[in-house]
């Protein structure tokens, strides 16, 4: 067994302390500054799945760098999307973003608005990223037909069923529409003297908004527009109202945590989860019964909206530094770097080359699973791009919890929050243009 | 009559009486225990799951007990991150921005308690204000000072914004404030400047005070996340609670193991700590009325 202890020598840490002092007096480490014909990068990422992804990432920046001379990268952890998304927006405002960052793609209008992002439309054009990548992981970049960032680690919800309970209840397959969703996780459901055994189906909590434009897109209805959304629209108050449905027939769990959900599910106290295929690797390593993973169920269509995130590279930086910044991009998305990295995170590879490549191929034969994620994305689209997302994924998730929790009708809930996020949406759309 | 009545049950029941003697003269401790108990289940808790595997986590049928001993999620952890370098940078935060604190709240706090000078109402209630602001609001700002500096990506990023306390002031004020005068004067007239007076007058009445705000200033910045998030970027000067969120995972809920063997690694100099000065912390909080 491998010692415990710090591998750190007496000498080290005196060193060390010795040093900190020191560090403060080199201004030069600080800004990405050309230091003679080495183009220096930074590099600002979240961490969003387990598994030791922040070692891939370092590995696979360390190997970039050893690769092209003239750049060296400097990979900088920053937490969580949102955390990045802090790190990143104060690096702007005393304007020294750092080269690229690793943003959700809901934040493409937000970075937008700061006129932070530089545009990458002429140089993909000249490269095979309009025919290699999918157009549905290549869409969550574009605005107004210009590409603003290559997606890197693109994730959907997928709806994860528990084997073993399905083959217990007899039931052969995964439901394919909103009708046998809800006829089978009636049959799914488990009480005994009136208390609770396990649900037919929690929806991850925390990203149930996510979920929620899921649904609406499975009623053929994109929720937002790139300065405004659609609440209010008969068919986001349709998708709600088969939520209720669903809590009320006893058979869906009005509230959940997003972390909760999948211990839920892990515990056997859900026979069916929504979640992200970013947990499919978790998932199906930690429960202890057989996973299964199908196409969110459909109405009118299938649908999904994407998570994860593109690439983005920084306007407010030197020539140098954004034709490097875009070879970065370039090789941490190339065939053989997406194929990697995709079948080591469970994110969904962006090439399609990636996925004819022999080592996909491979991993899919022994994961089938992750094959289910890639054909439900033809039918995926960019999640809630409006400037002041956080805010308005607030009013929705509020109005989504307080019409499961029965205190509000779902009509009037979504009128609200409508509201609540357009004006949100025009006050800083004003603050741009002011 | 008296006689018989004593030596009946006496005869038979020695050992009730004893047992309930104790009963009476140990009864908090009664109350205490599972007290104790409840306080303790989540580090238990913490320390059990961390030697669980990652299946039996979530497995209905596994016991409350790890079924064997499994070590492997500790040397897992620590390669997650650099916790060594990580677990030093975090004393060395931490120990420096208690002792400026130290340094300079007893002064302050000394000024607003017993020296007259303009404005001194003025500036008391700036301080308040200070107390009162969220840190959060105030990060920009501080970010753009640390940065005219050059001190970002360091170490002193961390401890720079923290050397004064608003909060350390008052508390420190409040009690110096309830020193008596006479002791002052005696001091004074037997030589004592103002340093003198402090340091043998004033501080070792409000020790108390002192254990007390360097327990929660420890604690504070120990734990601090978003700051050391946001102005640090190389693994060498980062802090143990950025380890410990390279665990918690949003997009696809935590590893449960090693996010505690990580909080094991983050909490047990804490604990260890507490343990070693128990004594004293405890009559502190007894003291100040602290809970």
């Amino acid at each position: 067994m491998t010692s415990t202890k710090s591998n750190i020598s007496r000498r080290q840490l005196l060193g060390m302390g010795a040093m900190a002092p020191l560090a403060g007096l080199m201004p030069g480490l600080i800004r990405p500054a050309m230091a003679g014909d080495t183009v220096k990068l930074q590099f600002m990422y979240p961490v969003g799945v387990s598994g030791d992804i922040n070692k891939i990432v370092s590995g696979m920046i360390a190997q970039f760098n050893a690769e092209h001379p003239g750049i060296e990268v400097e990979a900088i952890y920053a937490g969580s999307y949102d955390n990045t998304e802090q790190k990143v927006i104060t690096s702007l405002g005393v304007g020294a973003p750092p080269s690229l960052w690793l943003p959700i793609n809901s934040a493409l209008q937000t970075f937008l608005g700061l006129d932070a992002l530089e545009d990458v439309t002429d140089l993909a054009r000249n490269d095979d990223i309009y025919e290699d990548f999918l157009p549905g992981f290549l869409n969550t970049c574009v605005s107004d037909d210009r590409l603003y960032g290559l997606p890197f680690q693109p994730s959907t919800p997928v709806l994860y069923y528990n084997k073993d309970a399905f083959r217990a209840a007899g039931i052969a397959k995964a439901p394919d529409t909103w009708d046998e969703l809800l006829e089978v996780a009636k049959e799914l459901t488990i009480r005994e003297n009136g208390e609770l055994k396990r649900w037919g189906l929690i929806i991850g909590g925390g990203w149930h908004d996510w979920m929620f434009e899921c649904y609406c897109r499975q009623n053929e209805l994109v929720p937002w527009r790139k300065d405004k959304v659609l609440f209010d629209q008969p068919e986001a108050i349709d998708a709600l109202e088969f939520w209720v449905k669903m809590v009320n027939a006893g058979v869906m769990a009005p509230a959940s945590t997003w972390q909760g959900s999948a211990n839920d599910f892990m515990a056997g106290q859900t026979a069916m989860l929504y979640h992200s295929t970013g947990s499919l690797t978790n998932l199906r390593t930690s429960a202890p019964f057989e996973v299964g993973v199908a196409f969110m169920p459909k109405n009118k269509t299938y649908g999904a909206a994407q998570g994860g995130g593109p690439l983005m590279i920084a306007k407010n930086q030197t020539d140098a530094q954004k034709e490097a910044s875009w070879t970065f991009a370039r090789w941490m998305t190339n065939t053989a770097n997406q194929a990697k990295w995709s079948k080591a995170t469970g994110y969904l590879a962006v090439r399609k080359s990636s996925w004819e490549s022999a080592e996909m191929q491979s991993y899919l034969q022994d994961v089938p699973e992750a094959k289910i994620a890639l054909e439900q994305a033809a039918f995926a689209g960019a999640f809630l791009q409006v400037p002041g997302y956080h805010r308005v994924r607030e009013y929705l998730k509020s109005a989504l919890d307080r019409t499961l929790a029965g205190e509000i009708k779902p009509d009037a809930a979504l009128i609200e929050a409508n509201t609540n996020s357009n004006r949100e949406i025009q006050r800083l759309l004003r603050r741009q243009k002011g | 009559m008296t006689a018989i009545s004593e030596a009946q049950p006496a005869a038979h029941a020695p050992r009730r009486r004893s047992v309930l003697a104790r009963l009476k003269g140990n009864w908090l401790q009664f109350i205490m225990l599972p007290v104790a108990l409840l306080w303790m289940s989540p580090l238990i808790w913490i320390v059990l799951t961390s030697l669980k595997t990652k299946a039996e986590v979530f497995d209905p049928e596994a016991g409350f007990l790890p079924q064997a001993l499994n070590f492997a999620n500790y040397p897992a952890t620590l390669a997650v991150a650099p916790f060594g370098t990580y677990l030093i940078n975090s004393i060395i935060v931490t120990g420096s921005i208690l002792a400026a604190q130290l340094v300079t709240i007893t002064l302050a706090a000394y000024a607003f308690a017993r020296l007259e000078f303009p404005l001194k109402r003025l500036l008391f209630s700036l301080f308040l204000l200070q107390v009162m602001f969220p840190i959060y609001a105030i990060f920009l700002t501080n970010f753009i000072t640390l940065r005219e500096f050059g001190l970002i990506n360091t170490l002193p990023a961390m401890i720079v914004p923290f050397v004064a306390s608003g909060y350390g002031t008052f508390m420190l004020r409040q009690s110096f404030r309830q020193v008596p005068q006479e002791l002052s004067d005696a001091a004074r007239l037997d030589g004592c400047g103002h340093f003198g007076i402090l340091w043998h007058v004033f501080l070792p009445l409000v020790q108390p005070t002192l254990i007390a705000f360097g327990i929660i200033s420890v604690v504070t910045h120990w734990n601090d996340y978003m700051w050391p998030l946001l102005v640090t970027n190389s693994d060498n000067v980062r802090t143990l609670p950025i380890g410990l969120g390279l665990l918690a995972k949003s997009d696809s809920g935590a590893d449960w193991t090693r996010l505690m063997a990580g909080t094991v690694i983050v909490v047990s100099p804490l604990l260890l700590a507490f343990v070693i000065f128990q004594r004293r912390f405890i009559d502190s909080f007894m003291h100040t009325g602290v809970k």
